[in-house]
């Protein structure tokens, strides 16, 4: 018999995430106070405070903007991976599997079985909405966070601006500066980079025991499997 | 699969960063105000000044901030409109347009006597 494997073991990816993320917020917002504050002094005004820093736009800014794209990546890779295959990839599906796929493939309908999610086995517009509830949820909070971005953004620029005795902008104006866009792209770029090279990847190498690689001896040609 | 993975472990929070700028109106009101009213006492009005915006005056103007104050070119006058962003504020007169930094000691003036130019930054008299 084996011994109950435990909350803490059966949730140790989230768990380990999500306490890295805590760690690598409070890093980001410790060098952030000490990068913000080289830059008061050097401009002759008065280091603020890390409560102070925390809360300003200047922190908001920085974090949604990382946020908007990570959700933005998810979001497209949720849609694209069903219409559009890598041949060999650990991050793909078989190629001709293209599309939203049977009722049977995806236990919806009359296969729906005892054991599916409430919404699957009740049918019309919930097993729909259901159905796409994982993209629509990573698109939703790339709105929401690219929308703070900006919301955040706006404040930092404007306080910027009158730093650099400057007119402050509208929020609509700055949605038309550079800076709200060199934000957006230098962050989309990396996340497409990293989604692309994964893809690609993962047709030649391996992670043995990683559920993202395929395993070890599998041929490159194969696609789908994962380890 | 990566999306399919992924535990989402913080839900996302829209952080909306307006910060406390209607709290902050009437110090910077009373501050910019203060600052080019030319009745007022030149040393008080001294005081309101950024420590690097008094210092350029002082080393500008080859005289203590008291005595080159009266000779500078202050418009003044009644309040059109405050904008603050944060630690920096912008307060419109009828005959001026002043900047201000937040400080431990309150809000103080960066630039005053400003004009506003084609492109890019007022040019201003004080604490250029």
């Amino acid at each position: 018999m084996t011994a109950p494997r435990g909350f803490v073991r059966d949730n140790a990816l989230g768990l380990a995430f999500g306490g890295l993320f805590l760690v690598t917020l409070l890093g980001q917002a410790i060098s952030g106070t000490a990068d913000f504050n080289a830059e008061q002094v050097a401009n002759g005004l008065e280091p603020v405070s890390f409560g102070d820093y925390v809360t300003s736009s200047s922190f908001g800014v920085d974090v949604m903007e990382n946020w908007q794209s990570e959700y933005l990546q998810f979001f497209l890779y949720v849609f694209a991976t069903v219409w559009l295959v890598q041949r060999g990839s650990a991050e793909s599906k078989e190629p001709g599997d293209e599309g939203m796929e049977s009722d049977e493939e995806q236990r919806v309908g009359a296969h729906a079985r005892a054991d599916s999610p409430a919404w699957v086995r009740a049918g019309g517009w919930r097993t729909t909405l259901f159905s796409r509830s994982l993209g629509l949820v990573m698109g939703g909070l790339f709105l929401l966070t690219w929308t703070a971005s900006s919301v955040a953004g706006w404040a930092a620029f404007n306080s910027e601006q009158l730093a650099d005795r400057e007119d402050p902008v509208s929020w609509v104006g700055y949605l038309g500066e550079a800076d709200f866009w060199n934000r957006s792209f230098q962050n989309w770029q990396s996340e497409m980079l990293a989604v692309g090279s994964m893809a690609v990847l993962s047709v030649y190498l391996r992670q043995r025991g990683s559920p993202e690689s395929k395993p070890v001896g599998v041929a490159h040609a194969e696609t789908g499997e994962t380890g | 699969m990566i999306a399919a993975r992924v535990v989402p472990a913080v839900a996302a929070g829209a952080v909306v960063l307006s910060g406390c700028a209607s709290t902050q109106e009437p110090d910077v009101r009373d501050v910019a105000t203060a600052f080019t009213d030319a009745g007022g006492d030149p040393a008080e009005r001294c005081e309101l000044l950024a420590e690097a915006a008094r210092t350029a005056l002082e080393s500008e103007e080859s005289a203590p901030c008291a005595d080159a104050l009266p000779g500078l070119p202050l418009g003044g006058g009644a309040v059109q409109e405050v904008a603050v962003w944060g630690g920096n504020a912008q307060v419109r007169l009828t005959g001026d347009t002043v900047f201000l930094t937040e400080t431990s000691a309150g809000w103080r003036v960066t630039a005053a006597a400003c004009i506003p130019q084609e492109e890019g930054p007022y040019e201003c008299e004080v604490g250029s």
